[in-house]
């Protein structure tokens, strides 16, 4: 008995230690401010968990202290690399419980602004994206044609990041003939350049080394954890909210969704999802398209009393942003402050994946996997 | 935690057998991509005009209606107290009395009378979140957003803004559009 216990403790100190090391809250690669406490077996993680709370704002809180129309700066905060699609989201739920009608031309200049967003949210996942990987020039390539879509939006809305542009019932600010021009102008630029990217990059056999069978989310799993938006996508299934249901005047336009189909590797990894963002950029810029062609004159706010007071109710509403679904569960008690303002956030969702996907990766693999899910800390942690 | 995936599920790719013929392939795809890159890169080298500008000496122009220092034109306000319900974070702090009969009567510019005293007018912006909702509200159109952003200061005091002091009134001339 006591030679077999022997062998028992000769084995426990032959055993590996567990090295426990701390990914964040400063790194560049976490995008913010996450922390993710991984136990690492030499190179390749044996356990991630990822903390979060380091950019919690209480925004929900303290959206029960504030008119509706105030709720609007502090949704902006949430996404900040996707202000717009936030704010509209959040007027649509409010709007729906109003009853308001939104005037045609306040429509498509939403749309306008939306998908312009949605463009700069994913070049700014490409630059990042190539950082993460170890590629600086497509940062400063994407951010460049960045700079074209915040200029336009700091010239509608006087601001660069933070638009509060998008108000009940319509948009702030009208769009002017010049404007819709130079965006016209830009989008055959951006047509060009950005098949460009995609060569420097999504082509290179490095880069396809690096992404491909890398951070495998297959369907299953996609639907086990509730991920949306590019990321449900890359993993082979076709579901955008534009399409299945459709919000705004998005039924109107033609467009495609793109699936991820696993062409470098297996479906869902990495360069599935790297694949789904660059080219939902052609998708948006089809719409774009379509929405110069078809806007036309009229007022862009339409009636909202000074006072909003939407009779005691419950409402959840989802719209696609940049990174998912994102979901305003409203609940009023007929005052005119919200009763409670619950969001749901697609990134958190992808967070919570990164215990299942790190097991067994290398560590730079598992940046590669955190870059890819694109997450934004300021959505997760609200 | 699922329990459906392993870390052996996640590395199958090493397990897919590599010929001479793929080692020689891979070799070829990655000159040949690292060449069609390289190409692309190598044409931003002559021809190209630079997009970033020499911030002190080269100053951008903002768009007319940006959203910078908030100006509060003090003789035509009526402390209506609009612009403070509708700041979300509470950071425009107003005092005003009731007008004596007896003082002569004054009108804003646009011949609104004024029936308050402000007896102080103070915006933090340390506090500011830019948002637009004060001067959206303002009914006399006083409180404006100009283009003007270099304003950092040492302390967070320095940053409240009293508009009734006569060295700030004087920004009336310099900033507003």
């Amino acid at each position: 008995m006591e030679y077999f216990l022997d062998i028992n403790k000769e084995q426990e100190q032959l055993k590996t230690n567990l090295m426990t090391m701390n990914m964040g809250p400063q790194h560049p690669a976490t995008h913010g401010v996450l922390r993710v406490e991984i136990k690492t077996d030499s190179e390749v993680v044996a356990q991630a968990i990822p903390h979060l709370g380091y950019l919690h704002r209480c925004m929900e809180k303290h959206c029960e202290h504030l008119d509706f129309r105030g709720v609007i700066p502090f949704c902006d905060r949430m996404d900040y690399l996707a202000a717009m699609n936030m704010e509209w989201g959040y007027c649509l739920t409010v709007e729906k419980l109003l009853g308001t009608e939104v005037p045609v031309r306040a429509q498509y200049i939403r749309t306008i602004v939306a998908e312009m967003q949605r463009i700069a949210s994913h070049l700014m996942f490409f630059g990042t994206y190539a950082i993460d990987l170890g590629a600086f020039t497509p940062f400063l390539y994407a951010f460049q044609d960045r700079e074209f879509i915040l200029r336009i939006f700091e010239e509608l809305s006087g601001a660069r990041l933070l638009y509060n542009y998008i108000w009940l019932g319509g948009v702030w600010n009208d769009i002017n003939d010049d404007q819709l021009q130079r965006i016209s102008n830009w989008i055959e630029e951006m047509e060009e350049s950005m098949k460009k990217y995609h060569a420097l990059v999504g082509e290179n056999k490095i880069f396809i080394e690096r992404t491909a069978n890398v951070g495998v989310i297959d369907k299953e799993m996609a639907f086990d954890y509730g991920a949306t938006g590019p990321v449900l996508r890359g993993s082979g299934v076709d579901w955008d909210l534009r399409k299945t249901r459709p919000y705004g005047m998005y039924e109107k336009f033609d467009f495609n969704t793109v699936v991820g189909k696993g062409e470098k590797g297996r479906v869902g990894d990495c360069w599935d999802r790297y694949y789904v963002r660059v080219f939902e950029i052609f998708e948006s810029l089809k719409i774009l398209r379509q929405c110069l062609e078809g806007i036309e004159a009229g007022p862009v706010i339409g009636k909202v009393s000074k006072i909003v007071k939407p009779a005691p109710a419950e409402i959840f509403l989802r719209t696609e942003c940049p990174r998912g679904e994102l979901g305003y569960h409203l609940i009023t008690d007929g005052s005119k402050k919200p009763y409670r303002l619950k969001v749901k956030s697609s990134c958190f969702t992808h967070v919570s994946m990164l215990p299942d996907i790190g097991p067994g990766q290398l560590i730079a693999d598992f940046v590669a996997s955190i870059g890819s899910i694109d997450i934004v800390l300021g959505e997760v942690d609200r | 935690m699922s329990t459906h995936h392993t870390p052996e599920h996640l590395h199958s790719h090493l397990e897919d057998t590599l010929t001479v013929g793929k080692w020689f392939q891979n070799i070829w795809d990655a000159i040949r991509t690292t060449y069609k890159g390289m190409m692309i890169t190598f044409r931003y080298v002559w021809g190209v005009k630079p997009v970033t500008i020499e911030y002190p000496e080269v100053r951008e122009v903002l768009p007319e209606n940006s959203r910078s220092r908030l100006f509060n034109d003090v003789d035509n306000c009526i402390s209506c107290m609009q612009c403070a319900d509708a700041c979300p974070v509470d950071c425009i702090y107003i005092t005003a009395v009731r007008r004596d009969k007896e003082a002569p009567a004054i009108k804003t510019d646009d011949g609104t009378p004024l029936k308050l005293d402000l007896k102080q007018y103070t915006i933090d912006t340390a506090l500011c979140c830019y948002c637009g909702l004060c001067t959206e509200a303002c009914p006399t159109e006083c409180l404006t957003h100009t283009t003007d952003f270099e304003y950092s200061q040492y302390t967070l005091s320095q940053m409240k803004y009293n508009y009734l002091a006569p060295d700030i009134r004087a920004w009336k001339h310099r900033i507003v559009k």
